[in-house]
């Protein structure tokens, strides 16, 4: 399986794996990674306790807000293989879809990065990756190494 | 006046631990976040996640709706977008103060505004700007209408 990576990515990957590893809230979430071609996937397994409306039912907004957060960050910490977490600026959600109590998944790509700064792009999706249930526009500042 | 129908938390406020803040006297709405290791970064660092910053805003930001006397109780609601700047971190000893309100309702667009700060010393933390499509009063549900 690894084999097919490059060892950049798979470097990648293993900062990717480092953050989650050791994250918090993502944990508390239930956040989980999944390489799919080369691309970095976050899923987010449905749970009784994510659910905001009781009545459709649907995903909490800010579950998917912190989903897209965390999709964001960990796509960012894979493609510039950070070891330290960048910090998160600002985020701009846009809610396309009703959320509902699915398996949701998450995929990103740095528009661009800087020397001080990252600008991301990410979008949820469940059962059909065509129909996009939110998206994000996130500004990162990267950590700075003393040299 | 909507406050009985508030103390229904949705599952995943509950799950994160948020609470009307019935003493705050307004404009809008208050909310508070008791901080929590789960709601941390990660082990080291202990501050609050941006995710659940990114949540409680959102869950304050569409209650605050129902306080605007343009308002029909019962009308649905669905989340547009939502951008958070954050400000500061802010260590999970703190505890979190939210307060959104609905500036305006027309063409069944409700646009609110909200600050988070550090309810010890009032530092405002992080600050966001939302809209909300509201369903016609005769029960047309735009939350579904947007599938």
């Amino acid at each position: 399986m690894a084999d097919i990576f490059s060892s950049e990515s798979e470097n990648g990957l293993m900062c990717a794996e480092r953050h989650l590893k050791r994250a918090s809230y993502a944990a508390f979430l239930g956040i989980r990674l999944i390489v799919n071609e080369g691309r970095l996937q976050t899923v987010l397994p449905p749970r009784e306790d994510l659910i905001g409306n009781v009545n459709l039912p649907a995903l909490h907004g800010g579950v998917l807000g912190s989903l897209l957060d965390l999709t964001a960050s960990l796509v960012l910490a894979y493609d510039a293989e950070l070891i330290d977490t960048p910090r998160l600026v600002n985020i701009d959600v846009d809610y396309l879809r009703t959320g509902r109590v699915l398996e949701t998944f998450g995929a990103g790509e740095v528009v661009r990065r800087g020397r001080r700064a990252a600008n991301v792009r990410c979008w949820l999706w469940q059962d059909n990756f065509e129909r996009p249930i939110a998206a994000a526009r996130v500004q990162f500042l990267l950590p700075q190494r003393s040299v | 006046m909507f406050s009985k129908a508030l103390k229904e938390l949705p599952p995943f406020g509950e799950a994160v631990g948020m609470s009307l803040d019935e003493n705050d006297l307004g404009p809008g709405i208050s909310v508070l976040l008791p901080g929590h290791p789960r709601l941390a970064v990660d082990e080291i660092d202990q501050n609050f996640h941006t995710g659940a910053i990114l949540a409680i805003i959102d869950n304050t930001a569409g209650w605050c709706i129902r306080d605007h006397p343009d308002y029909v109780e019962g009308t649905s609601m669905a989340t547009l977008d939502l951008r958070v700047d954050f400000l500061h971190a802010v260590s999970v000893s703190q505890t979190l103060r939210v307060r959104a309100i609905c500036e305006a309702i027309d063409d069944n667009v409700a646009f609110v505004r909200a600050t988070a700060e550090e309810l010890e010393n009032g530092l405002i933390i992080a600050t966001g700007q939302a809209t909300f499509m509201l369903g016609t009063p005769s029960g047309l549900d735009v939350t579904t209408g947007l599938d």
